[in-house]
């Protein structure tokens, strides 16, 4: 049977039936009607006594012979079975139920209760069919990812939000309302097009590391676009790191009064997590300051001052602060008393900006931040070191920037040592030292070592002058903080930015180009002549042009020479290290692709499959591309493949209705609560094969709703659903008149209806609650608007949702706000920018809202006119002047009064008293049915006592349809009464409506073979649309 | 949206070319070789065709640019059309000065008060506010704009092209050197990495590189579909057929891009195509060879319109390069800050002569009624009027060629005493863009056109 253009709801409700022609009751019915099912024997024999006779008198004169009317030859309905087989008998119904058929130039016309008797028994026939065959999974096409659900799939797939389908056409819905079927998401070349392209610009995203593909939120094609990359990783790292000595002091004082702040039983790595401190750290100067007293020398002085520190007071007051404050400044600068300092480098040939000499002033400075400089210890009897005169020869302009030295005071209580106690006093400073280094990490570095003011924002810089060069100086961060883990992850960031960014011998580059060219100034080194024609980066060269640095320092202090060594050794140690493991590399992308495709096929990949991307790769090589460029081509091929593009559901068996696959499965699920692709545990169910227990399916859709990815299902759901998901697009208000209407208000408003419905879903509320509601949620901006007390914004530091403005309302109907129905969005997208529109809004509740179908306006409908300020008359008088019409009446008498409701908010959807004429309004209406009621109160009532069960339906049918990823057909009628049914028995709860779903036939199966099917007739290879068949 | 690139790793092992010292000999072909093709196709149905074909000629843009000014008392032209009067720094122009404009007096305002150097170039062609410190921030470029209208229908969307290798370390100002090695910016945030091998550059254009690449691509994925319509039901086939349709279709577009050489030679009247071997892998010493390489394979892609937009650094900010051959001691840099030398004049000369090269070679090209020349637009600039002040109050601007008949040539126009609305780069820009089809409403800090241009 032929079942198209059926709005469902409607359809069971009986507010509709096909075609949609009849006008509706003026109060739907609120139950279902639930018809006495007839057996097939009584249908056969009313089919030969009424349906037969009829046809064969009204119809076969047009529908038979060679060349029957619109092609349907009715001679063939010989039986019942065979007019149940007729793919158009829905059609027929249709035509006769309407009155077009038999046509008006008809030999003879059938009297209007033989015309009933026929209609009766099509309709039976349908009853019987929905019974029999309810649960039928229907046909679900194979359905390209929408534009939400390809960003969304890129994103988990890559790791970066990129949406690319930003600039893609929107995609076109389907009869329910939803742009995830088959039926609307059609492919064009434009389309494939953009989806190229795409696809381009996703692998430009792509890096390849030592162990594997990873993508930036960037494009990596140039060699600046690796730097900042991993800069900015490194630094986000940095940051990450507790390394506040306050935040570690209050910790070990919390540890050590844990019993009196009620923690008696915390270990100190538990004191540790609490505090967000390094738990590493944290023993470490735990051990300081609660291990064996010291009696001279700085780790004393710390000792005295941390017992000295008074406890908690009563109620557990923090009464150390003050105290935690003086033992850090005592630190802190007691270090700075002592640091080492390394001055520049000179040779009478290569002057101090010299590469080598500035790698190596940064490498003492570097490996000596967890040391001391004992020179700046004041012994008794010692003589006071001379002041240096010039310290730094040969430093130019070009030069790095001067080395202060450190100047303290002779007598400082810190710094003097008892005569002939140098050795005792060192041993303790150079403990001291070991745990309170000089600084953690140097995340900036100008050229003016010392000068924190100039060159700021050079992050991770070498600090040469107009070269670039990176330089990693965290040893102390690495050594006292990091766990092994974290460790690991710093050292692979660091290595990245080799193996990626190639920052090694680009620097080397770099600066032996800048050598040779700038014509071998003072203080510059020639280069020496390369009769091989060496690559500068290849290792006799780099060790050639070594050599020439010795011969060049010739006179120098031997550390210069140490300095050259070092440089050029740790050049050539690291090409030849990022050389190896790129080669050692190169199978592992071979590996990573293979994993990237199974990710984004969403199962695994065949042998077939797998060997198909190696040569895919191998041609490419063989093309000219290098590795780099060959690995992203097969990202292309990958991304442009319709196993990632589409979401096809592949036959196991070649029978009309067969299980889906677990992967299936898995994905139809992701894609249902998700937009997106199944995560590592749905797939091992999928692999485990237990996915279709309904236990194992109920449970995954749970956890997966708690998931954050679950915030696409009241986005892509709701939002198709309540029609506001292109909120943020709407550019209908006048900003000049509504200046409150600012691009965070318009996203605060679409932001509303999303975190109620994804509170609804996630707190399991009930789902009458997205109309009966009393609490809404809102920001400072959508607050204001409302004219609600600026909400409290929670403290960034609480964990999940930190820094997030949004706050739930509870009281929120003392505002004029509760629930979905008087909620900004969908009184502004349904307001035409100067005047509200009753018409708009209540079409909207009664059409998105309830469900119901209304048919679109007759072209002829006069306008209203734009700016309220300018009618006339009130707008409702406007309306009920329309409405005198009958014609107009019979439509209008469905929604308007559910609209006028909502005259006490304007076309923002603020509140108001008077339109913008000034008249007062009047919220007063009588719905249909009868009873009277006043604002959006009214409409609540109204709704509970004569259409909430409208609503549960239209929720039920909603949701389905969305889940199933097609338009409902009438053999889902059963499952969406029970989905109601279970609703209401389980108070509303939203998770009732999801466990139903995802456990049901429908749900579980797929419809569809390879062949055309047993009866040809049944499909129409024209006809994509949804159809009916029997097994 | 960008096209297939080569991977910026092909630099990897890059040999500078100042360093490998002194006195290998390279023996370069002749760039240019006669082809054999022209002959024995019918000319009637030749000259049909060219009718048709010659109208449709594509408008293509060049910007060829040199760092660290020119010779401000050499850089000037007087009158115009045939009599227009040449300074000796563009006397290299003199054969095809009817064929160009000599613009004096426009500036970017957001390359100005940022100190010297990197903060006057990165935004040459972008017309936006730069960033100083690790993050760089720019704008699209002009040539990229163009390239993401007008890139799709040919092997490369651009050819972003240098003679010298990037700096990417700071500079006093603190605002990267990556500034003043891009001038070409694929995005606000990513410049677009520039080849500097003529070989990779030559062959990006040919074989199966760029867009043609997308045959590949599209072969795989439509063996992947066809196999497919063997696992999924009959209702599928349906929708799986609409995608290889739509497969097949845009791969058709892409082998449309292999016809284009027939195109190219309809267009040309029947005179051979240029054909040029293919250059030697690695960098040439010599920078005049060097250049002229790149120079030609601008050329050769314009004609057989394997690209329509070229972006050349013949000479980056700070420019490390030098100049035996001319006789100047100094580096490039080093150079410019005595820029009113003889020495310096002779750099800016030898760089306008590549220029002038370029817009020679394209001019013997017949195309049409006229030249391919006369459907182009090279752009000559600098980053600075004077290097001896960093002055880029005003930038030496030169453009060639008429852009199908859009664009009136042989013209000497003055905007330094305009106002300052009245002389940006941007406006610059959008009149060409306005000429080749791509109307902007704005760019970069421009929302009007130049008056007279």
């Amino acid at each position: 049977m032929l079942l198209t253009a059926i709005a469902f709801v409607g359809a069971l409700s009986g507010v509709v039936t096909i075609g949609a022609q009849r006008a509706a009751p003026a109060i739907p019915k609120p139950a279902i009607p639930k018809p006495a099912i007839q057996g097939p024997a009584a249908l056969g024999t009313r089919f030969d006594t009424v349906v037969a006779p009829f046809v064969k008198t009204y119809c076969l004169e047009c529908h038979s012979g060679e060349k029957p009317e619109a092609e349907l030859d009715l001679s063939t309905l010989t039986s019942m079975t065979a007019a149940a087989n007729e793919p158009r008998w829905g059609l027929i119904l249709e035509m006769l139920e309407s009155g077009e058929m038999p046509a008006d130039d008809a030999k003879e016309q059938p009297a209007p209760h033989t015309r009933a008797q026929a209609v009766a028994w099509f309709k039976d026939l349908r009853t019987y069919e929905v019974a029999r065959n309810a649960g039928d999974p229907g046909v679900v096409l194979a359905r390209r990812l929408n534009n939400a659900e390809y960003n969304y799939t890129i994103r988990d797939l890559t790791g970066v939000d990129l949406q690319p389908s930003r600039e893609f056409p929107a995609d076109p819905s389907n009869p329910a309302g939803f742009d995830n079927s088959g039926e609307s998401l059609t492919m064009s070349p434009s389309l494939l097009k953009k989806y190229l392209a795409a696809s381009r610009d996703i692998a430009n995203h792509a890096y390849l590391n030592a162990d594997g593909i990873r993508f930036a939120p960037h494009s990596m094609l140039a060699d600046v676009d690796a730097d900042k990359l991993f800069v900015h990783r490194i630094i986000d790292f940095y940051h990450q790191q507790n390394t506040s000595y306050a935040a570690y002091f209050a910790a070990a004082w919390r540890h050590k009064h844990r019993a009196a702040l009620g923690r008696p039983r915390a270990t100190l790595a538990d004191t540790a997590t609490d505090a967000k401190v390094s738990a590493k750290y944290l023993a470490t100067l735990w051990d300081v300051l609660e291990g064996p007293r010291e009696t001279v020398g700085p780790i004393a002085r710390v000792q005295d001052r941390w017992r000295a520190l008074p406890a908690p007071g009563p109620k557990g007051e923090d009464t150390a602060a003050g105290g935690r404050e003086a033992l850090q400044n005592y630190i802190e600068l007691l270090r700075a008393k002592i640091e080492p300092r390394f001055r520049n480098l000179v040779a009478p040939g290569v002057n101090a900006a010299q590469q080598p000499f500035m790698i190596w002033r940064n490498v003492q400075f570097a490996t000596h931040r967890m040391t001391f400089d004992p020179a700046q210890l004041q012994v008794g009897s010692e003589p006071r070191p001379e002041p240096i005169v010039d310290p730094e020869p040969g430093n130019n302009q070009f030069g790095p920037g001067p080395t202060p030295p450190v100047v303290n005071a002779i007598g400082d209580p810190d710094l003097v040592v008892p005569a002939g106690e140098r050795a005792r006093y060192e041993a303790q400073f150079a403990r001291f030292s070991r745990v309170f280094p000089d600084m953690f990490y140097m995340q900036e570095r100008g050229r003016h070592y010392f000068d924190r003011v100039h060159d700021r924002g050079r992050y991770l810089d070498a600090g040469f002058h107009s070269l670039m060069g990176y330089f990693r100086d965290d040893q102390p961060l690495y050594e006292l903080v990091l766990d092994t883990a974290q460790q690991q992850a710093l050292d692979a960031l660091w290595l990245d930015m080799d193996v990626v960014g190639n920052v090694t011998s680009r620097m080397y580059q770099q600066y032996i180009e800048n050598q040779t060219s700038q014509g071998g100034g003072r203080g510059r080194v020639v280069m020496p002549p390369n009769p091989n024609n060496d690559l500068v980066t290849s290792e006799p060269r780099v060790k050639a042009i070594e050599a020439a640095f010795v011969v060049a320092a010739e006179g120098g202090e031997p550390r210069t020479f140490e300095a050259i060594h070092q440089y050029f050794g740790f050049i050539n140690d690291r090409l030849r290290l990022v050389e190896r493991l790129r080669r050692e590399a190169e199978p592992k992308h071979l590996d990573a692709l293979a994993a990237f495709a199974q990710r984004a096929y969403r199962r695994p990949l065949t042998p077939a499959e797998r060997d198909d991307l190696r040569r895919h790769y191998q041609q490419a090589r063989h093309d000219g591309l290098d590795h780099d460029a060959a690995i992203r081509e097969s990202l292309v091929v990958i991304l442009m493949s319709p196993d990632f593009l589409y979401r096809l559901d592949l036959l196991t068996t070649d029978s009309d209705v067969a299980p889906l696959s677990g992967y299936a499965l898995a994905s139809r699920l992701s894609y249902f609560l998700w937009s997106t692709l199944p995560d590592d545990e749905l797939l091992a169910r999928a692999a485990a094969g237990d996915l279709r227990k309904p236990g194992v399916m109920a449970a995954q859709a749970k956890r997966m709703l708690k998931d954050p990815r679950a915030r696409a299902l009241a986005v892509e759901f709701g939002g198709n659903w309540l029609d506001f998901r292109r909120f943020q697009d709407i550019a209908t208000v006048d900003r000049e008149r509504f200046p409150a209407f600012s691009n965070e208000l318009r996203s605060a408003m679409f932001e509303e209806p999303v975190r109620l419905l994804l509170d609804v879903m996630q707190a399991n509320r009930p789902v009458l609650d997205l109309l009966y509601a009393t609490d809404t949620f809102v920001n400072p901006v959508l607050a204001k608007h409302y004219g609600m007390p600026p909400p409290k914004t929670s403290t960034a530091s609480d964990g999940e949702g930190a820094g997030d403005t949004w706050t739930r309302v509870t009281n929120a109907q003392a505002y004029g706000r509760g629930g979905l129905l008087p909620m900004a969005a969908f009184l502004t997208r349904n307001a035409p920018g100067l005047r509200t529109s009753p018409v708009k809004r209540g079409n909207w509740v009664v059409k998105n809202v309830l469900g119901e179908h209304i048919s679109p306006p007759p072209p002829t409908v006069p306008q209203l006119p734009q700016d309220e300020a300018k009618l006339d008359l009130p707008l409702r008088q406007m309306m009920e002047r329309h409405r005198a019409d009958p014609q107009c009446a019979a439509c209008h008498a469905k929604f308007d009064a559910m609209g006028l409701v909502f005259e006490g908010y304007g076309p923002v959807g603020e509140r108001r008293q008077t339109d913008l004429a000034n008249r007062p309004v009047d919220v007063t209406v009588t719905f249909p049915g009868g009873s009277q009621g006043a604002g959006v109160a009214g409409l609540r009532d109204y709704i509970r006592a004569h259409r909430q069960r409208q609503f549960v339906d239209n929720v039920s049918g909603k949701l389905l349809a969305f889940a199933l990823s097609r338009s409902l057909v009438l053999t889902d009628g059963p499952l969406v009464e029970d989905m109601s049914r279970t609703l209401a028995a389980r108070g509303y709860r939203f998770d009732s409506l999801l466990e139903r779903i995802v456990t049901s036939r429908q749900f579980l199966n797929k419809r569809g073979s390879l062949s055309t099917g047993h009866d040809p007739k049944r499909h129409d290879p024209q006809d994509s649309r949804p159809k009916e068949s029997r097994p | 949206m960008s096209q297939h690139r080569p991977s910026r790793r092909h630099s990897r092992n890059a040999v500078p070319r100042r360093t490998v010292l002194h006195g290998i000999g390279v023996t370069m072909a002749l760039p240019w070789m006669e082809s054999l093709a022209g002959f024995g196709s019918t000319e009637t149905m030749a000259a049909a065709a060219r009718a048709k074909e010659v109208a449709g000629a594509p408008k293509r843009f060049a910007v060829v640019f040199q760092g660290n000014g020119i010779n401000p008392n050499h850089w000037w032209a007087k009158g115009s059309g045939a009599a227009m009067e040449l300074s000796q720094t563009l006397q290299p122009l003199e054969k095809v000065k009817t064929k160009i404009n000599v613009i004096d007096g426009l500036f970017n305002k957001f390359a100005t008060g940022n100190g010297i150097h990197p903060g006057m170039t990165g935004n040459l062609l972008t017309g936006a506010p730069l960033k100083r410190g690790a993050i760089m921030h720019s704008g699209i470029s002009l040539d990229q704009m163009l390239a993401n209208h007008i890139g799709q229908d040919t092997a490369q969307s651009s050819l972003v092209l240098a003679c010298e290798e990037p700096m990417t370390g700071y500079h006093e100002t603190n605002f990267s050197n990556a500034y003043g090695s891009h001038i070409s910016w694929q995005n606000a945030d990513s410049p677009m990495p520039n080849e500097m091998y003529p070989s990779l550059a030559f062959d990006s254009l040919f074989e199966n590189r760029g867009n043609m690449r997308n045959v590949s691509v599209l072969d795989r994925v439509k063996e992947r579909a066809e196999s497919l319509r063997r696992q999924i039901a009959s209702t599928d086939r349906a929708k799986l057929d609409e995608y290889l349709s739509s497969v097949r279709d845009v791969e058709r577009g892409v082998e449309r891009l292999r016809v284009e050489k027939d195109k190219a030679e309809d267009r040309a009247n029947g005179k051979p195509l240029l054909t040029m071997k293919r250059p030697d892998n690695g960098l040439p010493e010599d920078l005049r060879v060097h250049a002229q390489l790149m120079a030609d394979i601008v050329a050769m892609a314009f004609q057989t319109d394997k690209t329509r937009v070229v972006s050349l650094i013949l000479a980056r900010d700070l420019s490390a390069l030098y100049y035996p051959f001319l006789d100047v001691r100094e580096a490039h840099h080093g150079a410019s800050h005595n820029d009113t030398s003889e020495g310096y004049e002779r750099i800016a000369r030898f760089h306008l002569s590549q220029f002038a090269y370029l817009a020679q070679r394209l001019d013997e090209m017949p195309e049409g009624e006229g030249t391919v020349l006369d459907n182009c637009c090279l752009l000559y600039l600098s980053n600075m009027f004077s290097g001896s002040k960093h002055d880029n109050s005003k930038v030496p601007l030169i453009t060639a060629g008429g852009l199908g008949g859009t664009l009136e040539t042989g013209r000497t126009l003055h905007f330094a005493d305009a106002g300052d609305e009245n002389r940006k780069l941007c406006s610059l820009y959008l009149g060409i863009m306005d000429r080749m089809d791509v109307k902007l409403a704005a760019f970069g800090d421009a929302d009007s056109r130049l008056s007279l241009f």
